[in-house]
């Protein structure tokens, strides 16, 4: 199924957006250069993964720990961010109803230990993916709602077949979270957590991970792309808080800084004075900063609280202060990611909770937390000790302060946050980005909102929520389309009782190295870093 | 009182300067309230505006008053050095006081237990308590006791082995007091002078323990008002606004430097060798 013209378009415009300022060659001139084999590129995991099943996880780290190791049946293509391209499928055909995908895979390829690849372990992984028992926060939950099943014809051939005609599918299936595993090591191991179940197709292999310091691959000679890949590793340091990462850029031990967090202003005023040899550019990075609330537990499982909540937040101030202006306040999908699937930013200005100034909507929020808590309440703020969500949680408390909530902060170290959050033991988690797994307006509904999404970590379930986004997602005229989810984000606005609230998509600053060659940014934070195709110049 | 007074600043100069500094300090903790310009935790205004009239210290990452943070950090320092260090070295003081006049395997025993506290690193403990206990100002002092106990038990111990052999002990149970009674009545009020040097030198060693765990993300949890919390959340804009790093260090460093020499002084008072040099 070709990508829509309209939808290219503003996919190449973006990465357009996203080249120009930082002067990367985006045409024939920067591809003329003879790529140079060899070198290691540095760059950082923002914390330690601990658990590295792709499959099973979702923080960030744990994609990048695993990214050059693993390859998809599609992926975006490393040349052209938006693009989607064969990896292990040659090729791919889709039936005319649009409910059958037939994907033709590529003769001799190895796993790393030696094995053959076959179409049985495309199937081992989907199946596992896709079964009911298994948490899979991210291509599972992708694909959940759309396939049925998944078969093996031969050994070189498999087909999906869907629930109906889903255009979410292939950018869903080219996700880099949407890897496939082998069959004999999910067999040895029973997941993919361990270090040495990291056996993957993909052109580097999986050579250390040293708990809170250092994951290091190198570079596998057998990929099935001769010449590919061109560096001989790539070595991520463990870098947790923005000094400590601000440091190492300084002092040149990184080349790239084009993951989450990104820095803030004046972070990247302070590399650009340290640093004359990189490139520093401004950039959305396709995700969503959320404010979560426990709707199964008091006090949020009363809804009159999360509107509350919901009314207090004050996205503008929090972009301003938290994001440094760097961000786009308010909205549940940004126009500059999805084009006109997004609500107009000016209608979204008026919602509830959004509107300014916020006297009106403080004064209503009081008045719901004073008719059930006359004294006000006390709660537990949770965050993960990362990026500057400390900082975030702040800004939060005190805006909560203002309609008698006081919260008293806890934090949590990264995965210990993760663990927290997905068995629902919070109260408030006072931020969490969520970023996108594909460039797609369906993405953050099935992140967060709809009964079953991956991060809907407040547990609730709004029936409407859940029918306005499947029906979005089954329609296949782009206007119906873009209406049915124009309906639903006004329905969240106006509603303001969901336990996750979308206070802003996040941007910021990041920086390349200039010695870095045929690097270009995926268009979501998870994509393209594999680093297949990249290379570094004398 | 005033011939007192008197002879403390003529005698202890420097000690006189470090209880002008603990009584600012004193005084500003109490009256953080009213000094205080702004709430601490009050986010209402520009983020990163330099020391100005109307922010004399600056305002910080999030758009809180850096001189209110400060006063009332005061608050929070005095609070966690006084109240961790009155249960520690009381503890540690009869903890200390007892085995010492029981002896014997309890006194054995009681020793090898502060050795094995007092083997581990202090800041390492601290941190392993807060790690299991959880971020929060009532557990930085619980921290502080278990931390300052085993200090005070061996000095107390030290003291009260002496003052248990003199005779006036021997008298007392020749008398058929009990042991409660010679150890409440007249072992410990002999070891008074100790416990009052253990308490005003440890203040500041609490303060900066405590700050030390908030400045690495294991005290006081981010939004309260700790000095060592600010300096942390300073770092990461050193360059954009120094101001946040140097004002709550220095309120650090004229607590600790106060604390320290009132400490000094009142250690050179009660110490019978140099009491009469300084007379």
């Amino acid at each position: 199924m070709p990508m829509s013209l309209s939808r290219l378009t503003r996919l190449a415009a973006l990465a357009a957006a996203l080249l120009a300022p930082i002067g990367l060659p985006a045409g024939p001139a920067g591809a003329q250069e003879k790529p140079r084999p060899g070198g290691i590129l540095t760059w950082f995991d923002y914390g330690d993964p601990g658990r590295l099943d792709v499959h099973a996880e979702s923080p960030l780290v744990v994609q990048q720990a695993t990214a050059g190791i693993y390859s998809g049946l599609l992926q975006y293509d490393p040349d052209e961010p938006s693009k989607i391209i064969g990896d292990l499928a040659e090729r791919w055909t889709v039936s005319s109803d649009g409910r059958s995908y037939t994907f033709h895979l590529r003769k001799n390829v190895k796993w790393h230990d030696g094995q053959p690849f076959s179409s049985a372990d495309v199937k081992t992984s989907f199946d596992r993916l896709l079964n009911p028992d298994f948490k899979s926060p991210k291509c599972g939950a992708a694909l959940k709602p759309m396939v049925a099943s998944v078969e093996a014809v031969d050994s070189n051939t498999v087909e999906f077949k869907l629930k109906f005609a889903a255009a979410p599918f292939l950018p869903s299936i080219a996700s880099a979270w949407c890897r496939v595993a082998a069959k004999h090591i999910l067999a040895k191991y029973g997941d993919l957590n361990a270090p040495e179940a990291q056996v993957g197709t993909g052109p580097f292999k999986f050579k250390k991970y040293e708990r809170g310091s250092v994951i290091e691959w190198e570079k596998n000679p057998n990929y099935f792309i001769p010449g590919l890949p061109y560096l001989d590793g790539v070595k991520q340091f463990i870098l947790v808080g923005g000094p400590t990462q601000l440091a190492a850029a300084k002092a040149s031990k990184i080349m790239l800084w084009d993951a989450w967090p990104p820095m803030r202003k004046t972070q990247a005023d302070e590399l650009g004075r340290a640093r004359t040899d990189v490139d520093i550019y401004q950039a959305p990075i396709n995700t969503v900063f959320f404010v979560y609330l426990n709707a199964r537990k008091p006090p949020f499982d009363n809804p009159d609280l999360r509107r509350a909540v919901n009314l207090a937040i004050d996205r503008q101030d929090l972009v301003a202060k938290a994001l440094e202006g760097a961000g786009v306040p308010c909205a549940i999908l940004d126009p500059k990611l999805v084009g006109d699937f997004a609500l107009p930013l000016d209608e979204v200005a008026k919602a509830p909770g959004c509107r300014q100034p916020k006297d009106q909507d403080i004064a209503e929020a009081k008045k719901l937390v004073e008719k059930h808590y006359p004294a006000g309440l006390d709660v537990e703020v949770a965050v993960r000790q990362v990026g500057n969500y400390v900082d975030r949680g702040q800004l939060v408390i005190a805006q909560l302060r203002k309609i008698g909530i006081r919260g008293t902060m806890k934090t949590h170290e990264s995965a210990a946050g993760y663990a927290a959050f997905g068995k629902g033991d919070f109260t408030i988690i006072a931020t969490q980005d969520r970023a996108m797994d594909i460039n797609e307006p369906s993405g953050v509904f099935h992140i967060s909102y709809t009964t079953d999404s991956g991060s809907n970590y407040g547990q609730y379930s709004d029936p409407k929520v859940d029918e306005l986004t499947e029906r979005a997602l089954k329609e296949t005229n782009r206007d119906k389309r873009r209406l049915a989810y124009w309906e639903l984000q006004r329905y969240l606005l106006a509603r303001g009782e969901h336990a996750s609230i979308a206070v802003a998509w996040v941007e910021g600053w990041f920086f390349k190295d200039r010695k870095l060659r045929n690097y270009k940014p995926g268009l979501t934070t998870y994509d393209n870093n594999t680093f297949m195709k990249v290379w570094i110049a004398p | 009182m005033t011939g007192a007074v008197g002879r403390f600043l003529c005698g202890q100069p420097l000690g006189a300067a470090g209880a002008v500094v603990v009584l600012a300090l004193i005084g500003v903790a109490l009256l953080a309230p009213l000094l205080a310009p702004h709430g601490p935790k009050e986010t209402g205004f520009a983020t990163y505006v330099a020391p100005s009239r109307e922010f004399p210290m600056g305002t910080d990452q999030v758009g809180r008053d850096v001189l209110s943070r400060v006063i009332w950090g005061a608050r929070l320092s005095l609070y966690v050095g006084l109240v961790s260090v009155v249960f520690g070295i009381t503890l540690g003081a009869l903890w200390g006081a007892v085995t010492a006049y029981v002896g014997g395997a309890t006194d054995t025993g009681s020793l090898r237990i502060v050795d094995c506290l007092m083997a581990l690193p202090p800041i390492i403990l601290a941190l392993s308590l807060m790690a299991a206990l959880g971020q929060s100002v009532n557990n930085v002092i619980l921290s502080l006791v278990i931390l300052l106990t085993p200090t005070a038990v061996r000095t107390v111990r030290a003291v009260a082995l002496g003052v248990a052999a003199t005779p006036f002990i021997e008298a007392a149970e020749a008398a058929g007091a009990s042991r409660a009674r010679i150890v409440f009545r007249h072992l410990i009020p002999n070891c008074m002078a100790s416990y009052i040097v253990l308490v005003t030198t440890n203040i500041s060693y609490a303060i900066v323990v405590e700050a030390s765990l908030s400045f690495i993300g294991a005290g006081a949890p981010p939004d309260e008002p700790s000095w060592g919390g600010m300096l942390a959340q300073g770092i990461q804009a050193l360059e954009t606004a120094p101001w946040m790093v140097f004002f709550p260090g220095l309120a650090i460093s004229l607590a600790v430097f106060g604390l320290n020499l009132l400490g000094d002084s009142i250690r050179d008072l009660t110490d019978p060798r140099l009491r009469g040099g300084l007379g």
